[in-house]
C-alpha cells in the first residue's frame, strides 16, 4: 500500500498548491540556465553571423564589440592587397535609441559593404536583403517594425525591405543592417538644427579669439564642415584565401603598426570575457542561491507535511511498520513534490520563455541538470522530515 | 506458563529517572491472562496502568522481571527495536480511546494497512478486510475515510484492524472513554464476542467504571502492583482512590 500516494489523494489541492509554489522557483532555476546561455548566444551571434576570418581593429583596442575602435575606412585597400586577403571589407557598428509612435526605438545598427555583402544579413526571414546603397534597411523582427515601413534616422527616412530572426548585439538590441554609407551618415551627420547651432557657435569664438590666435582660421575650418569625417569604420573584415595561414596575414597587416588583428574566436573570447564573464558569474550566483533557496523551502515544506503526521507515524510504528515504511512515506512524497514542480516549471519555461524580452536558451542538457539537481535538493530536504519521523516514539500512539 | 496462557507477567519493575528524580511506576507487578479471555485492568491516573500496557506491547523496556507472550520472552538479550515491531505486528491488536485511525486512508484501508505491514497483500489482504468489517458491521463504510465515521463507527474500524493478523493479545487503552454509555456498551459486547469467537485475549485498560461488567478478570493496579480483585465492588474501590466520593457519601 502506497501510503504517499494515499496522503496527497487525501490533500490533493494543497499539495498540487504547493507544488504550484515550488514549480515558480524552479522555472526561475531554470530561466537563469537559459537566460546565461542566451547571454552567451545573443553576445556571439553577430560574431558567429559575419563570419569573418580576422577582424582588424583601431590598434590597441579590442573592438569593435569590447570597446570602440575607429579606423579609416579606406585602409580596406591596403589591406585587401595583402597576400592570403581575398576580401577586405569595411563594417559599422553601433546602438542608437531613437522615438518611434512615443516609445523608445532602440536598435543596433550595422553598416557593412552591400557590394561584398560581408558583415550583412546571413538569412532573411521576410522580404529581401538590401538592393540599393540608400535609404533601405533589413531590421531584426523583434524591433517590431512593418514590412515597407520608413522609419526617419537624422536626415533621411529608411524603408524596411526584409526581417532577420534572432539578430542582437551584445546588449541584447535588435539588429538593424544598413549599408555602410547610411550607417555612417545616421551616426555622423548633423541635422539641421546642429549644424545651425555649430555656425553660430564658431562664428561666436572666432569673433572673440581671432586678435590673439592667428591659426585659428584653420581650425574653424574644420568646424564649419558641416559634415566632417564620415569615413570612419570600427573594423575591416578579412575573408582569407583557402590555403591562408591567419596568423601569417595577421602578421603582415598589424606590421603597419595602426592595427590590431583578431581572428574569430579571439573575438569571441574577448567578448565572453568581458561584459559577458560578469553577467555570467551573476547569474551563477543567482542559481545558487536559489537552488539552496528551493532546498530550504522543500525542506520546510517536506517538514511541516512531516509534522502533520506525526499521529499517523507513531501508529505505523506500534502497529509493527518498519523504518523503511516511514522513511519511504516521507521521501516518496518530497520527491513526488519535486518532479511535480519540475514538471510544472519545464511546461511553465517551454510555453512563456520566447515571450521574455531578452533570449531565454534552454537546452536538454540544463533540464536534465535541474532535474538531477531536484531529485538531490528533495533528498537533502526530506532528511529533516525523516530525522523528526524517526524520533516519533510508537509510545507516542498510545498516550497521545 | 500453562498451554493456555497467552500473557504471563513477571515480578515486572519499572524506574524511570535515576537518583533522587527516580519514580517507580511498577513494583514486582504479577499478571497472568488466558487465550479468549477478557480482563480489564483498572486504576486511578499514575497508578502504572500505562507503564503496564505499553511493557506488554513492546514499547518501554522494563527494568526488572518478564513479558512472556506467546510464550517468547520480550525484552531477552539482543532483541532490537525492529525484533519489537516484528512481534508487535505479529502478535498484538491495538485499540486506542481516540481511535486513531490514519485520517488518510479509507476505513478499509486502514484495515489493510496492518495486513500489508505484515506482508499480506493484494485481493487477499483486501477480503480479510472486507470480511472484518462485515463482521463487525462497517461493512457498508468500507470506503469512508475516517472523518465520514461515527465514534462508535471508527471505534469498530480500529477493532477490525486490531484483529487483521489473528493476534493472540489485543490491548486496548480507555476503549469506550470517548463514547456514551449505549455506545461503550456495544463495544465491550463486541471485545467479548472477538474474545469467544477469535480466541484472543482482549486486556482492557481503563478507569471507565460503566463498562466493568461482563469481564472475565479484572485486575487492579495501585502504587505499581497488580493485583486480581476478589469480591468488593471495584467501582467504589476505584472511585475512592481517584478521591471521587466524598467523606460525606462515605460516612453516609
Amino acid at each position: 500500500m502506497n501510503l504517499a500516494i494515499r496522503d496527497i489523494k487525501y490533500s490533493l489541492g494543497r499539495f498540487l498548491l504547493t507544488s504550484v509554489g515550488v514549480g515558480l522557483l524552479l522555472t526561475i532555476v531554470l530561466s537563469m540556465s537559459g537566460i546565461y546561455r542566451g547571454l552567451i548566444t545573443e553576445a556571439l551571434v553577430l560574431i558567429r553571423g559575419v563570419k569573418a576570418d580576422l577582424w582588424v581593429v583601431q590598434r590597441d583596442t579590442r573592438g569593435p564589440f569590447a570597446e570602440p575602435s575607429r579606423l579609416p575606412e579606406d585602409v580596406r585597400y591596403r589591406i585587401a592587397i595583402v597576400p592570403g586577403v581575398a576580401e577586405a571589407s569595411p563594417f559599422v557598428l553601433y546602438t542608437i535609441q531613437r522615438e518611434r509612435q512615443g516609445k523608445a526605438l532602440r536598435m543596433t545598427v550595422v553598416g557593412y559593404d552591400v557590394a561584398t555583402g560581408a558583415g550583412g544579413p546571413s538569412r532573411i526571414l521576410v522580404g529581401r536583403g538590401l538592393g540599393q546603397k540608400h535609404f533601405e534597411m533589413v531590421a531584426d523582427e523583434k524591433l517590431g517594425l512593418a514590412l515597407g515601413e520608413r522609419i526617419p534616422l537624422g536626415l533621411h527616412e529608411y524603408t524596411v525591405v526584409g526581417f532577420t530572426r534572432g539578430m542582437v548585439g551584445s546588449g541584447g538590441d535588435p539588429v538593424g543592417f544598413f549599408s555602410l554609407a547610411d550607417a555612417q551618415e545616421i551616426q555622423f551627420v548633423k541635422d539641421n538644427w546642429a549644424v545651425r547651432n555649430a555656425r553660430e557657435r564658431a562664428r561666436a569664438a572666432y569673433e572673440r579669439a581671432l586678435p590673439t590666435q592667428p591659426t585659428l582660421p584653420q581650425t574653424l575650418a574644420r568646424e564649419f564642415a558641416d559634415n566632417p569625417d564620415l569615413h570612419q569604420v570600427n573594423a575591416i573584415l578579412v575573408q582569407l584565401d583557402p590555403l591562408a595561414d591567419p596568423a601569417r596575414v595577421a602578421a603582415a597587416i598589424e606590421r603597419w603598426g595602426h592595427f590590431t588583428v583578431f581572428t574569430s574566436a579571439q573575438e569571441s573570447d574577448l567578448m565572453l570575457m568581458g561584459n559577458v564573464d560578469r553577467a555570467r558569474r551573476q547569474l551563477g550566483l543567482f542559481r545558487g542561491l536559489l537552488v539552496i533557496i528551493a532546498t530550504v523551502i522543500i525542506a520546510l515544506i517536506v517538514y511541516t507535511m512531516t509534522l502533520d503526521k506525526l499521529k499517523a507515524i507513531a501508529l505505523l510504528k506500534l502497529i509493527g511498520a518498519p523504518n523503511r515504511a516511514v522513511v519511504g512515506l516521507i521521501l516518496q512524497q518530497s520527491l513526488a513534490l519535486g518532479l511535480i514542480a519540475y514538471a510544472i516549471a519545464v511546461t511553465l519555461g517551454e510555453l512563456t520563455f520566447d515571450k521574455w524580452p531578452r533570449l531565454v536558451l534552454v537546452e536538454a542538457q540544463d533540464r536534465l541538470l535541474l532535474l538531477a539537481v531536484v531529485v538531490v535538493v528533495c533528498a537533502l530536504a526530506s532528511v529533516l522530515g525523516v530525522r523528526r519521523a524517526l524520533r516519533v516514539e510508537a509510545g507516542a500512539a498510545l498516550t497521545g | 506458563m500453562t498451554d493456555s496462557e497467552v500473557v504471563r507477567i513477571e515480578n515486572l519493575s519499572k524506574v524511570y529517572g535515576k537518583g533522587h528524580t527516580a519514580v517507580t511506576a511498577l513494583r514486582g507487578a504479577q499478571l497472568a491472562v488466558d487465550r479468549g479471555e477478557l480482563v480489564a485492568v483498572l486504576g486511578p491516573s499514575g497508578s502504572g496502568k500505562t507503564t503496564l500496557l505499553t511493557a506488554i506491547a513492546g514499547i518501554v523496556e522494563p527494568s526488572a522481571g518478564r513479558v512472556v507472550i506467546s510464550g517468547t520472552v520480550l525484552y531477552d538479550d539482543g532483541w532490537r527495536i525492529r525484533d519489537l515491531r516484528r512481534f508487535r505486528r505479529e502478535h498484538l491488536g491495538f485499540i486506542f480511546q481516540s481511535h486513531n485511525l490514519v485520517s488518510f486512508l479509507t476505513a478499509l484501508e486502514n484495515v489493510v494497512l496492518a495486513l500489508d505491514i505484515n506482508g499480506v497483500r493484494g485481493p487477499r489482504a483486501a477480503a480479510i478486510g472486507r470480511e472484518l468489517l462485515d463482521y463487525l458491521d462497517v461493512g457498508e463504510r468500507a470506503q469512508h475515510l475516517p472523518e465520514q465515521l461515527s465514534g462508535g463507527e471508527q471505534q469498530r474500524v480500529a477493532i477490525a484492524r486490531a484483529l487483521a493478523n489473528s493476534p493472540a493479545v489485543i490491548l486496548a487503552d480507555e476503549p469506550t472513554a470517548a463514547l456514551d454509555t449505549e455506545r461503550g456498551k456495544s463495544v465491550m459486547a463486541l471485545f467479548r464476542r472477538v474474545a469467544r469467537e477469535k480466541g484472543s485475549a482482549v486486556l482492557c485498560v481503563t478507569h471507565d467504571h460503566r463498562m466493568t461488567e461482563g469481564f472475565d478478570r479484572i485486575f487492579r493496579v495501585k502504587d505499581g502492583q497488580v493485583s486480581s480483585v476478589l469480591g468488593g465492588d471495584p467501582q467504589v474501590e476505584d472511585a475512592r482512590e481517584e478521591g471521587r466520593i466524598s467523606a460525606a457519601d462515605r460516612s453516609t
